[in-house]
């Protein structure tokens, strides 16, 4: 698990140490993190989206004459407490966690790079004031914030979004800011400044397209982080409400048979391991891809 | 063990609590060779004491912790069924039946070694039937005047003749503190009662713990046997029954029914289910539509199949309810023909109501409760099937309570447990809109039902009150102002050292009869 | 080396916008709730003149930036309300939880060093051989688990099963609490050691790669002992800026760990307020963590500049 702060630090510790381009770009598909990534990440959406196909029963349906059943060939991961297909809930899950994790980023990935962006380039006073505001929304750790702002605009799918848009853009900013900053020192754009293009144009031809590389990279740590945030919140009951298939909630309704059904909490588990593992390589691999000068 | 409520349970549970011997489950255990003194008992309960002030409290936490506090004149037998004298020696009737006369004890000892006097009992039952619009007050509504006679003799005067008028007094807000709070403010006087009642505050973390040390005073020679007793909080429902596993605790109030089974197969565990007045409800906000709609509140009470609830929330540890009344209650009729399930019967109801097609509506519930959670879940998925769509809206147990006092809420569930060995505490609760709480908070006024009620409580002749109360349980089943759910014990697991651990009908427990061996 | 310390004061007065700004947003907070803090506080029955009579005795009458100026006012003096569950002054509440949370992020912090020191090395001194390949590994698995999750793990395998550990509490000793405390700190390290590992790891290749390091080598010095005096210090350096930021992670991560473990810390206690719906008490812990946070960051850069002779934190500011 990580946090936005912690990816920061550690990118910071990287760029410090980090040596000039001795490899060649591989062909992609010799990016072994690249090719493992893309394949779990790409089975697991197939199953979100196939899911009304593929799952053998209704993952809301009720049974109670057959509740705590152990797998069986019916059932392959058994039943729960009300007698639901736990096989069935855990595909549906993939639909809720893929899809939170996924969309939950668009919103702080465009309005974060916009702000860093505009700061980086422009510098001054307005940089100033978004550095002290990313400043002062660093200083609660994510959990707490995002604990805190899911109270507030009650719980649901909709406050999830606006609470990690809150809590999220920033890092993306942080990021852009940097990579603008390095960027706007080279040649390349000093020469289209002395050339009169304008402003927009050189940040949107010139240094958008380098820049985002960086926070594309960071996306995909910060998927692994919003899917985090929303298994941890449908833990804790805050999350999408019941009945709906969520793998949070789900370790949550197995914990109580943790004595007597340990697959219960512990399969739903694994596959956010294996989900954020997937998402996590295709990170590793983009990183590669995109510059590989700075790995390792 | 037997572990279905019922009659056979309770006599168990009593013969036990009688011979002192703990009826251990199972034969591997200590041996037991009777009483003996010393030990911590450490208990672990989801939630904490709010207030030890009983004529206000209204969570069952706290009013069994006070109750081992503060004691009451007289009390209720093992079985739930009957009024024993407890600080009182006995009592007299006129024959107008609206004099009572009771005589005191003469060895009783408040905890700071004053003597217990007439008096004391004249202000504690005056103070609490001043709390009558904030507290339990309204409970000594028919105490017309309480009389100090001489030191160990007080007569109460009533307004009408009241049936129920002992069991009111078997009440924990009838308490006996010392008169004029020993010199306290009544808010002092609750962060660290005087009472009479077989241990004393030691330390109260709020939230944390509450630990009593035994009361050096204490009237009954040689008890309590425990040197002190601990109540933890842990929310988590399996973090208890973990601890219970690890011996970091001895009993684990209210254990998860899904590990019930398992837990009472732990080697030097017992889990136990104590035969109850506990009962689970759908309340209805009559105040609100569709609610006002007979029909749709009897299309619901039709639709939910209790027995499954039953099976996959309790997992068998409990009977579907038919009644207004529970069946460890004097005067439950088995007979009463509340709803059951019957998905046509539902289907018609619907059928006849404003709201053919069904509707949209919410069901609020407090959180971090795996039972009602569940429940919840289930009525979701039965209501569904007669197109009632339902939104589960958890809330905080405070905010709960709050959002229910207030008529905020389209339905909720609604427990309850009788504090009283005499039903009209609950029906005057339920029926009466000037009982209380606006008819349990649900807004059902029926005239008919009222008339029943009161005459029922003012009738002294058992057989004619029985009568009146069937009456009673049949016309509140007709009217669905409730959907009666469940009947469902209380479930505690403790090691199998701690003896003579007993839980009343009414949920409470006398601790100074408990002891731990070995 | 007394001089590099002369950044601390400009640090610290970089640091009072921030707290100023922690506490804007924690003061917004309340007023994004829906509902009325005087009706909350004297319940459904009260008279709407009570209401009205507690509003303005607690200024909620007055303009936005007025009541701002007296949350502060208040917050000077320790003053945060009363906890609508506990009715006592919240502050005094939260002071009683935090040496909790504290000691268990201590002892968490503690742990992960335990466990990211040796990884790092073993994959440091082999790059790109199945040994780091492992680690790596490790640490994306580790990145990917659940916190939560981590600790319903340790208690089935270690507390159920094995029944080694305890299932959760705090017990009432101080051994007791490091007894207690090991499973749950243990989660946290396992979920921040990958961070830890990584950045470690990185450094200490590139600090095996220096010339002073090559130098020492060529002295003869070999093994743990040219591990321990020459790369471990320079690879600890950007470690101790990554634990530094960590730490409010920690506090974060504590608030779903204390609920896993039934830790009575500043975790249990935000959590039983949110379910409690008792905004005074939320208000705080959120208010606490922030400033805490803010202030472990200049310590870290405090001692960053310390072991590091190649920062001047006085020259260039935060990084």
């Amino acid at each position: 698990m990580s946090t936005p702060t912690g990816i920061l630090a550690e990118y910071r510790a990287q760029r410090a140490v980090s040596k000039p381009a001795s490899r060649t770009i591989k062909p992609w598909y010799q990016n072994m993190p690249l090719v493992a990534g893309a394949i779990v990440v790409g089975v697991l959406v197939l199953i979100a989206v196939l899911a009304p196909v593929i799952a053998p029963y209704d993952p809301i349906a009720q049974n109670l004459q057959e509740t705590l059943q152990s797998p069986s060939s019916e059932h392959w991961l058994g039943t729960d407490k009300f007698g639901r297909d736990v096989f069935s809930r855990l595909i549906w899950g993939a639909r809720v966690d893929l899809r939170v994790g996924f969309i939950a980023v668009i919103i702080p990935f465009t309005f974060g790079t916009i702000i860093g962006g505009l700061a980086g380039y422009f510098g001054g006073w307005f940089d100033i004031i978004v550095m002290r505001i990313v400043d002062v929304f660093f200083a609660f750790p994510f959990f707490v914030m995002i604990i805190a702002l899911v109270f507030i605009f009650g719980a649901g799918e909709s406050s999830i979004y606006l609470a990690i848009a809150i809590v999220s853009w920033v890092a993306y900013a942080k990021i852009v800011r940097g990579e603008v900053i390095v960027a706007k020192e080279q040649d390349y754009v000093v020469g289209a400044q002395l050339g009169g293009m304008s402003h927009m144009r050189i940040l949107f031809r010139h240094i958008g397209p380098n820049v985002l590389s960086q926070a594309i990279i960071y996306a995909m740590s910060d998927i692994v982080m919003d899917i985090m945030a929303i298994v941890a919140l449908g833990y804790l009951g805050l999350g999408i409400a019941p009945p709906v298939a969520e793998w949070g909630s789900m370790i949550l309704e197995g914990q109580e048979f943790i004595t007597t059904h340990w697959m219960q909490a512990t399969v739903p588990g694994l596959i956010v391991v294996v989900t954020s593992l997937g998402v996590s390589w295709l990170g590793d691999g983009l990183s590669d891809l995109l510059n590989p000068d700075r790995r390792k | 063990m037997i572990r279905r409520p019922g009659t056979v349970i309770a006599a168990l549970g009593a013969a036990a609590a009688l011979l002192l011997s703990g009826c251990s489950a199972t034969a591997s255990g200590p041996t037991d060779d009777g009483p003996v003194s010393g030990g911590d008992l450490v208990f672990a309960r989801a939630t904490g004491v709010t207030s030890l002030n009983t004529t206000t409290v209204h969570n069952n936490v706290s009013i069994f912790t006070a109750e081992q506090l503060m004691e009451t004149l007289f009390t209720v037998s093992d079985d739930g069924k009957d009024i024993e004298p407890w600080l009182a020696t006995g009592y007299e009737i006129s024959d107008d039946e609206l004099t009572y006369t009771v005589t005191l004890r003469d060895d009783v000892e408040f905890s700071n070694g004053q003597k217990l006097t007439a008096e004391d009992v004249k202000f504690s039952i005056d103070q609490d039937t001043k709390t009558a619009d904030t507290g339990w007050g309204y409970i000594n509504e028919a105490i017309k005047e309480v009389r100090v006679v001489d030191d160990l003799t007080v007569e109460f005067e009533l307004k009408y003749v009241s049936s129920p008028f002992l069991a009111v007094l078997t009440m924990f807000s009838n308490q006996i503190v010392p008169k004029g709070y020993a010199g306290m403010s009544v808010d002092e006087f609750y962060e660290n009662p005087i009472g009479t009642g077989p241990f004393v505050l030691d330390e109260w973390k709020k939230g944390q713990y509450f630990k009593v040390v035994r009361n050096e005073n204490y009237w009954q020679k040689d008890k309590p046997y425990l040197d002190s007793v601990q109540w933890n909080v842990v929310a988590d429902v399996n973090t208890r029954k973990l601890q219970l596993q690890g011996g970091q605790i001895d009993v684990d109030v209210q254990p998860d029914w899904s590990s019930f089974d398992s837990l009472n197969e732990t080697p030097g565990i017992v889990a136990k289910a104590f035969d109850s007045t506990l009962s689970w409800n759908i309340a209805f906000n009559q105040e609100r539509e569709p609610f006002d709609d007979v029909h749709v509140r009897r299309a619901i009470a039709y639709a939910v199949d209790r027995q499954a609830i039953v099976d996959a929330v309790l997992f068998g540890n409990g009977t579907p309810a038919n009644s207004l009344i529970a069946p460890g209650t004097p005067y439950y009729d088995e007979n009463a023909d509340g709803p059951s399930f019957d998905l046509e019967k539902a289907k018609a109801e619907l059928a006849k109501s404003e709201y053919p097609d069904g509707f949209s509506t919410t069901l609020l519930i407090s959180s971090g409760n795996t039972e009602k959670s569940s429940t919840a879940q289930i009525i979701q998925a039965a209501l569904k099937k007669i197109g009632i769509t339902v939104e589960i809206t958890p809330l905080g147990p405070t905010t709960a309570h709050d959002a229910v006092l207030a008529m905020d809420y389209d339905m909720t569930l609604s427990g309850w447990t009788m504090d009283i060995p005499d039903p009209d505490q609950w029906t005057t609760f339920a029926v009466d809109p000037a009982g209380g709480s606006n008819s349990d908070n649900t807004g059902y006024n029926n005239p008919e039902a009222i008339a029943i009620n009161t005459k029922a409580k003012e009738e002294s002749d058992p057989e004619k009150r029985a009568e009146l109360y069937s009456e009673l349980q049949r016309i509140t089943g007709k009217d669905a102002f409730l959907a009666y759910l469940y009947y469902s014990p209380y479930g505690f697991a403790f090691s199998e050292s701690v003896k003579g651990f007993h839980v009343t009908p009414l949920g409470n427990y006398h601790l100074e009869d408990v002891y731990i061996s070995e | 080396m007394l001089h590099r310390l002369t950044f601390i004061p400009s640090r610290l007065l970089q640091a009072v916008p921030v707290v100023f700004g922690v506490t804007l947003i924690v003061f917004f907070m309340a007023h994004l709730l829906p509902g009325d803090p005087a009706q909350a506080i004297l319940g459904d029955k009260a008279t709407p003149d009570a209401v009205s009579a507690l509003r303005t005795q607690m200024g909620l009458d007055k303009p936005i930036w007025a009541q701002y100026f007296l949350f502060l006012a208040h917050l000077a003096q320790g003053d945060l309300g009363m906890s609508f569950t506990y009715q006592r002054p919240v502050t005094e509440i939260v002071l009683q939880a935090i040496p909790v949370t504290m000691s268990l992020v201590v002892f968490a912090l503690t742990l992960t060093l335990v466990i990211s020191i040796p990884l790092a090395a073993i994959a440091a001194t082999a790059p790109d051989k199945p040994r780091d390949f492992a680690v790596r590994t490790f640490t994306l698995i580790g990145q990917g688990m659940p916190q939560f999750w981590v600790g319903i793990m340790l208690i089935l395998l270690l507390a159920v099963r094995a029944r080694i550990f305890p299932v959760g509490g705090f017990g009432e000793t101080i051994l007791d609490h490091v007894y207690y405390l090991f499973l749950p700190a243990l989660t946290l390290a396992i979920s921040l050691s990958p961070t830890a590992i990584r950045s470690l790891r990185t450094s200490t290749i590139s600090v095996l790669g220096s010339d002073y390091v090559s130098t020492a080598r060529s002295k003869g010095a070999s093994g743990v002992p040219l591990f321990r005096q020459h790369v471990l210090r320079n690879a600890a350096i950007p470690t101790v800026s990554v634990i530094g930021v960590h730490l409010g992670y920690l506090v974060g991560g504590s608030i779903v760990i204390e609920k896993v473990f039934a830790i009575p810390g500043l975790g249990s206690l935000m959590l039983d307020a949110i379910y409690a719906r008792d905004f005074p008490t939320i208000q705080a812990v959120t208010l606490f963590v922030g400033i805490f946070v803010t202030f472990v960051g200049i310590l870290t850069d405090v001692i960053y500049t310390l072991m590091d002779p190649r920062v001047n934190l006085a020259a260039k500011g935060r990084a």
